[in-house]
């Protein structure tokens, strides 16, 4: 028996009240759900709400039906613990996060072997370096700036529909943030180091800089992989 | 099921068999499939399917496809050539456990 598509949306909801907010997690559940609830109408010859209150459990979502009238048996059901979805959340989310870890150091050494990116950085490193000569406040701010660029192409795409409620899409944006944070901290914990006099001596952040650089880089190369899957993704979900 | 703790850690191995002989294959596929095989002994269930699922894929021996099927989306797993290489180790120790286990519980049959 084939669920109609008002019952498929009923599950949609359901999953959305119960803080599965992020679409790239839901229409794993969605379909796990929706499969279930079809294959135990057909083969238990159960209803609707019944099969869809057995699968929520099977999630690892308790019920305790005690004290609750036979009527409110499925709507207080539903609600009453979304513990499972919760878990599923959290696991996905730590797998997530091992496979960016994963596919970061993979891009990284591809990177690393690319012609236009080993041209890239010999400009980049050469730019600052005859900057410096003349200005180092300029070479610093040019070193700044190749790191912020990529924080800053970011706003393009996050406030879209589909990447602002991808699971997927957030934790590689906040791996791509987390850098432009470090260098943050950097600057505040050794400033005093690089103080003389009143005088900021440029040389040493500069360096850091050009060190992070590729990190920053294969980063938001990175994530734009990740917004491509997403993206090609959340259009068949519209379509 | 009887004892889930003993199938515990073998569910990579028995996703990865599955995975082997079919194309690709979506997470209830997998449950009810594993359902049938085992004639109702072996019921995996959605906490530990799903977990080891994406722990697969995060170590890069799944690929995930994504299709449109009845009004929904559907997330289809099927085996890298890394995961394809795997199950053959995994399937080997498995086997290698079983023949120890005969050994130490049945050991005319081993």
């Amino acid at each position: 028996m084939k669920l109609t598509k008002q019952e498929i949306q009923f599950i949609d909801n359901y999953l959305i009240k119960n803080e599965v907010k992020f679409w790239d997690v839901r229409i794993e559940l969605l379909d796990h759900i929706v499969s279930a609830v079809e294959d135990k109408m057909t083969n238990e010859g159960i209803s609707f709400n019944e099969a869809l209150l057995d699968v929520h459990r099977s999630f690892g979502n308790q019920f305790i039906e005690f004290g609750v009238s036979k009527d409110k048996i499925f709507e207080k059901g539903l609600y009453q613990s979304n513990a499972g979805f919760k878990k599923f959340i959290r696991n996905k989310q730590k797998e997530i996060g091992r496979k960016n870890r994963k596919r970061y150091w993979v891009i990284f050494r591809e990177t690393f072997f690319l012609q236009k990116f080993i041209l890239e950085y010999i400009v980049f490193i050469l730019a600052i370096f005859i900057t410096y000569q003349y200005k180092p406040k300029a070479a610093f701010m040019i070193a700044l700036l190749a790191l912020v660029v990529p924080e800053l192409l970011k706003f393009k795409y996050v406030f879209k529909k589909g990447v602002r409620h991808s699971l997927n899409a957030n934790m590689v944006g906040l791996l791509n943030t987390s850098f432009l944070c470090f260098q943050g901290m950097f600057l505040d914990f050794y400033k005093d180091e690089f103080t003389y006099n009143g005088i900021i001596d440029y040389r040493y952040i500069i360096c850091f800089y050009v060190l992070v650089y590729p990190l920053v880089r294969v980063s938001f190369n990175l994530y734009k992989e990740v917004l491509n899957t997403t993206k090609e993704r959340y259009k068949l979900l519209i379509s | 099921m009887s004892n889930s703790k003993l199938y515990k850690g073998s569910l990579n191995t028995i996703i990865l068999k599955l995975l082997n002989e079919h194309d690709k294959m979506y997470g209830y596929e997998i449950t009810q499939k594993v359902k049938a095989l085992t004639k109702g002994e072996l019921k995996i269930t959605e906490g530990a399917l799903y977990p080891a699922l994406h722990k697969l894929e995060a170590e890069g021996l799944l690929d995930v496809e994504v299709a449109k099927v009845d009004n929904r989306l559907r997330k289809y797993y099927k085996l890298t050539e890394t995961g394809t290489k795997e199950t053959v180790t995994k399937l080997e120790e498995l086997a290698e456990y079983i023949k120890t286990m005969q050994a130490l519980v049945n050991p005319k049959l081993a």
